[in-house]
Formats: C-alpha cells, sequence, structure tokens
C-alpha cells in the first residue's frame, strides 16, 4: 500500500518538531513539509502541479496565526481540488462548539493533542485507518 | 291765635305721621336688605339653615340638600379645589389650596390662578386652560408656593353656575408620588448598574477562565511530552532522576486535569441550553462502557435499575452521572467488592420527602455504593468547588467534579443531596423534573 501523504499546517516549532522524530520511522504515511499557518498551507497546494501528488490527509491545528484552522479548513472546502481531500482539524483542547463547528464546515475528524509519544502514533494510526476505510 | 294753633297741631300730627311712615320705610328697607342677604347666603352656601317669622311663630328650615355635602367634601377633601372665572380669577378656594400655596385662604380669592404655576410649566397651563372648555383636561404641572414648587395635577372641567361658565379645578399634589418614582428611579439605575457591571465582570471571568485553561493547556501537554520522552531514556538517567521525571510527570498530569475540569466548569454559565429527551438508561450504558477497564479492574458490580426518561441537556446530565460514578469507582474500599446500585422512581414533588407516584412530575435517581463514604458534617463541601474530603495521594480528582454536578442539576430545576457514614458508603440522590421548564 502507498504511503498517505500527510500535509500539516501548525505554527508551534516543538509540535512542528515531535511529528518529524515520530513520523520519521513509520513506512505508512509521508510527511509532507510543514506549513507555519493556513495561508502557507493553501499556497504549499497551489504549487502541486498534479493532482496524484495532493496530499491524502490535511491535518489542521486550529489556533494559527493569519489563517486559524477552522478558516483554512472553509477554504479547502470550498474548492473543487481540494475538497475531497479529508481534513483533521487537530487543538489542544476540544470542545463541543470546537467538534460542532468544524463538522459543520466539512472537517472529517476532530482531534485534541496527544500527551505522549504513543499519543501520537496512535493517533496517525487513527488517521490512517480511517482514511483507508473512508477512500473504499 | 286759637285757628293758629289748630294748623300747628295738624302740622305737628301730619310731620310725626310723616316720621312714622318714614320709620316702617326703614324698618320694611332693612327686612329687604336681611331677605336678600339671605337668599345670597343660601345661593352662595353659606346657610344651613334658616328661621322664619311665621303665623304660629318662629320656623325652622334646614337646607339638606347634596350641595351641602358636596361643600363639605370640597373642604375636607386633601386635594386643592379652585373655582376660576373664564378670565382664570380664583372665585372660590378651599382651605387644602391655601394650604398648598401658603396663601391666607382670604387674600386667594380675586387672584389670578396663573400666578402659582412656575414660569417654565406656564404655557402647558395656558393651554389646558383653553382647551378645558371644550373637554375636561389634565396635566402635571408646578405649582409656586412660598419660593417653593411642587409638583401637582391639575384635573379641569367645566361648571354651569348661574351667571355663565366657570371652571373648577382639582390640584393633586404629586410630591409624594414623585419623590417615590424618583427614588425607584434610582434604585432601578443602580441595580442596573451593578447589574452591568455584574455581567461584565461575570463575562470578564468567563472569559478569563477560558483563555487562560486554553492557554494553560499547551505548555502542560509540552512538560507532560518531553518528560514522557526523558523516561524513555532509562539508561541515561539515575534512579533519583527517574524518581523525579515520574513526579513531573504526576504533578503535570493533575495539572491538566484541573485545568479540564475548570474549563468545563467556567463553560457551564456560558453554554446555550440544549434541552432534548434524555433516556438516562441510555446514558448509563454508554457511561458504563467508558468505566469499563476501571470496573473490571475493581471487580466491581453495578446494577441499574428503572431510569426514567427527562428532557434535559444531554452532555451535561451524563457529565452529572460520569462523575457520580467515577466517585463511586474511586472512593472504594480495599477489601471489599464494590457495589454500585443506580435506580429511579417518580416521586410527586420537588422534594427528597415526597411520595412515590407513578405518575409524577419529577424523577428521583439515587446512586448508592458501599465504598468509603465520608462524615456527613462534610456535606457541605461535597459539592464545593476545589474542596476535597479526601487526601489528593490516595485518591486523585481535582474537587470540581461535584461542584460541576450541582450546577448541571441547578441548570435544570433540579435538586443534588448526597448521605454518608464515614466507612459505610455514600449515597447521591438527584431530583430532576420531567419536563424541563426555563428558570
Amino acid at each position: 500500500m502507498a504511503p498517505k501523504n500527510l500535509l500539516l499546517a501548525k505554527d508551534d516549532g516543538d509540535d512542528q518538531q515531535l511529528f518529524r522524530d515520530f513520523l520519521v520511522h513509520r513506512r505508512d504515511v509521508t510527511l509532507m513539509p510543514i506549513a507555519e499557518n493556513g495561508v502557507e498551507l493553501l499556497a504549499a497546494l497551489e504549487l502541486i502541479k498534479h493532482a496524484n501528488d495532493l496530499p491524502s490527509i490535511i491535518i489542521l491545528d486550529h489556533n494559527m496565526p493569519r489563517l486559524n484552522g477552522l478558516q483554512t479548513l472553509q477554504i479547502l472546502k470550498r474548492e473543487k481540488r481540494y475538497s475531497h481531500i479529508p481534513v483533521i482539524v487537530y487543538s489542544t483542547y476540544v470542545d463541543d462548539d470546537l467538534i460542532r463547528e468544524s463538522k459543520d464546515k466539512g472537517a472529517f475528524k476532530v482531534v485534541s493533542k496527544p500527551f505522549t509519544k504513543e499519543g501520537y502514533h496512535s493517533m496517525i494510526d487513527e488517521f490512517v485507518l480511517s482514511i483507508t476505510k473512508h477512500s473504499k | 291765635m286759637e285757628q293758629q294753633n289748630a294748623r300747628y297741631q295738624s302740622i305737628e300730627h301730619l310731620h310725626r305721621q310723616l316720621e312714622e311712615k318714614e320709620r316702617e320705610l326703614e324698618e320694611l328697607r332693612y327686612q329687604f336688605e336681611e331677605a336678600r342677604e339671605t337668599i345670597d347666603a343660601i345661593r352662595n352656601g353659606q346657610i344651613d339653615a334658616l328661621v322664619v317669622e311665621g303665623k304660629d311663630g318662629h320656623q325652622l328650615y334646614t337646607l339638606q340638600t347634596a350641595d351641602r355635602t358636596y361643600r363639605v367634601f370640597i373642604e375636607k377633601m386633601t386635594e386643592g379645589a379652585v373655582t376660576l372665572s373664564q378670565q382664570g380669577i380664583i372665585l372660590y378656594a378651599n382651605t387644602q389650596f391655601a394650604n398648598m400655596v401658603k396663601y391666607p385662604l382670604s387674600s386667594v380669592i380675586g387672584l389670578s390662578f396663573d400666578q402659582f404655576i412656575t414660569p417654565k410649566a406656564i404655557s402647558q397651563y395656558r393651554e389646558l386652560f383653553q382647551n378645558c372648555w371644550n373637554a375636561d383636561a389634565k396635566g402635571e404641572v408646578y405649582l409656586l408656593c412660598d419660593g417653593d414648587k411642587i409638583p401637582v395635577q391639575l384635573s379641569l372641567t367645566t361648571l354651569e353656575l348661574q351667571d355663565g361658565l366657570a371652571l373648577s379645578i382639582i390640584i393633586t399634589d404629586l410630591s409624594f408620588q414623585k419623590t417615590i418614582q424618583e427614588q425607584l428611579r434610582q434604585r432601578n439605575e443602580q441595580l442596573e448598574i451593578i447589574n452591568r457591571a455584574l455581567e461584565i465582570s461575570n463575562h470578564d471571568l468567563q472569559q478569563f477562565a477560558s483563555v487562560a485553561s486554553h492557554d494553560l493547556q499547551e505548555p502542560v501537554r509540552k512538560i507532560l511530552i518531553f518528560s514522557h520522552l526523558l523516561r524513555e531514556n532509562l539508561d541515561l538517567l539515575s534512579p533519583d532522576s527517574i524518581k523525579y521525571v515520574e513526579k513531573i510527570i504526576e504533578s503535570s498530569t493533575r495539572m491538566k486535569r484541573l485545568i479540564i475540569d475548570i474549563l468545563s466548569y467556567s463553560r457551564l454559565s456560558a453554554n446555550d441550553f440544549g434541552i432534548e429527551e434524555v433516556n438516562l438508561n441510555d446514558v448509563t450504558r454508554e457511561l458504563l462502557e467508558d468505566f469499563d477497564l476501571q470496573i473490571e479492574e475493581k471487580n466491581a458490580r453495578i446494577i441499574v435499575t428503572n431510569l426514567p426518561l427527562v428532557q434535559g441537556n444531554k452532555g451535561q446530565l451524563r457529565q452529572v452521572f460520569q462523575n457520580i460514578i467515577s466517585n463511586a469507582l474511586k472512593f472504594v474500599k480495599t477489601d471489599v467488592q464494590p457495589i454500585i446500585s443506580i435506580s429511579g422512581k417518580r416521586i410527586a414533588t420537588k422534594s427528597f420527602n415526597s411520595r412515590e407516584d407513578p405518575g409524577g412530575d419529577f424523577a428521583l435517581i439515587t446512586f448508592e455504593d458501599n465504598g468509603i463514604g465520608f462524615d456527613e458534617i462534610y456535606l457541605s463541601k461535597v459539592f464545593a468547588l476545589f474542596d476535597r474530603l479526601n487526601s489528593k495521594d490516595k485518591y486523585e480528582g481535582t474537587g470540581i467534579g461535584m461542584s460541576i454536578a450541582k450546577k448541571i442539576i441547578d441548570k435544570h430545576n433540579g435538586l443534588i443531596t448526597a448521605s454518608s457514614k464515614e466507612g459505610a458508603g455514600a449515597t447521591f440522590k438527584i431530583i430532576l423534573p420531567l419536563r424541563h421548564t426555563p428558570s
């Protein structure tokens, strides 16, 4: 099975590094260059020429400068070229409001940030599993 | 000479007769004058009775007409009353009016009424005075009284007197009413200011709790992640260092839970309150699935019977059940199999003493455990924010769980209580109205 391309937008350097450290050993997921915020993420997507090279999962940190997670999500879902890509909203604190708003805007999942290495891995496991189910 | 004497005598006689007639005339004039005055007095209402000399002696005639009652009434009433000519001159005034304007009654008559109106109100009075000849009129003006002014209401009505139209004005002193109104207005204003301040401070507090919790979460998360990573390098760490890392993880885990609990408590006030039919059996079943691991670990037995359907916020009611069940699973005795029973019945009134009533409007839900219990002298502490009855070393928890439960039950217009004996298990009881009524 081809590895899933994962595109991530988040402004927190520590968290970016954690993603890189934890994912570098995984064969089922390739981490694309991480965008600092929603604006950068959209710009990075624009640069991808072939639809085949588009990411299979997009993870958006909710708390980002310029375009936050929900705003970016809304733009992605309006673009025909990107609307099929499952988007995961990722936040330190997840409450009912965030879940409702994200789902309304077409988010695939809303998750709270893990507290351990195992947490990161099981989170990614779950993404991969549900994306595989989703695309079948 | 004799003849002359006789003529003198007859002249004198005539003279006397003339004088007598003049006296009679005088007498008649006097009587006429008296009669006219009497008639005037009767007409003006100054006389209640009169004595008339008749054939059979003196006779008393009393004037017991509606007029007298009316005059007494006008004099005794607490309102001022005046009658004005069409030129606005005071023809009549009662004592009360004179007292109001602090003028002797005798000198009020004949004055122009508008001189008792404050300059500011004069145009309003003139308008009333003009309009009242067509239809009764009412208005509020200020009356001048010896340098002071008092708020009054004027009620103007035209009167048909014998010499044409006149105007009657009833003057009601509004000072007391105005003072009360003013006090009320001031109180309301103060209340509004306090209310606004309270709202702002409430909002600030919520905002603060929410922001603080959000922003506090991230550093705690980092501490946790990095200390977890540190702990993985077991071969690099001395036994002491491992112990310290463990402590860091423990403390930051606790802090993380505290933050989440504060956040959910503060959000309870802000949350819009969605109401739906909630099947408490389903809520409990789902919860027990979540607690599966803990139940197995502690070999606990959970007995659930007959929970009712209520109207409420499902997420919040679930939270209440979760906090109570989690408490029951937490405070178990180590040497006894934990048994937790959750049961429901319908009751007639919103009281823990209410009788059971299968058609009652309220649900009573009882959570009973056989855990360590608590001394009832601490009952008030069970539901207080941050109060803990047990040391956090032995039993983890933030002390917010039961406060959240209480706040939610309050929002549902319900009741919550607990009873226990130290070492003999605890019982939590909840009353919920079956139909939700907004408070």
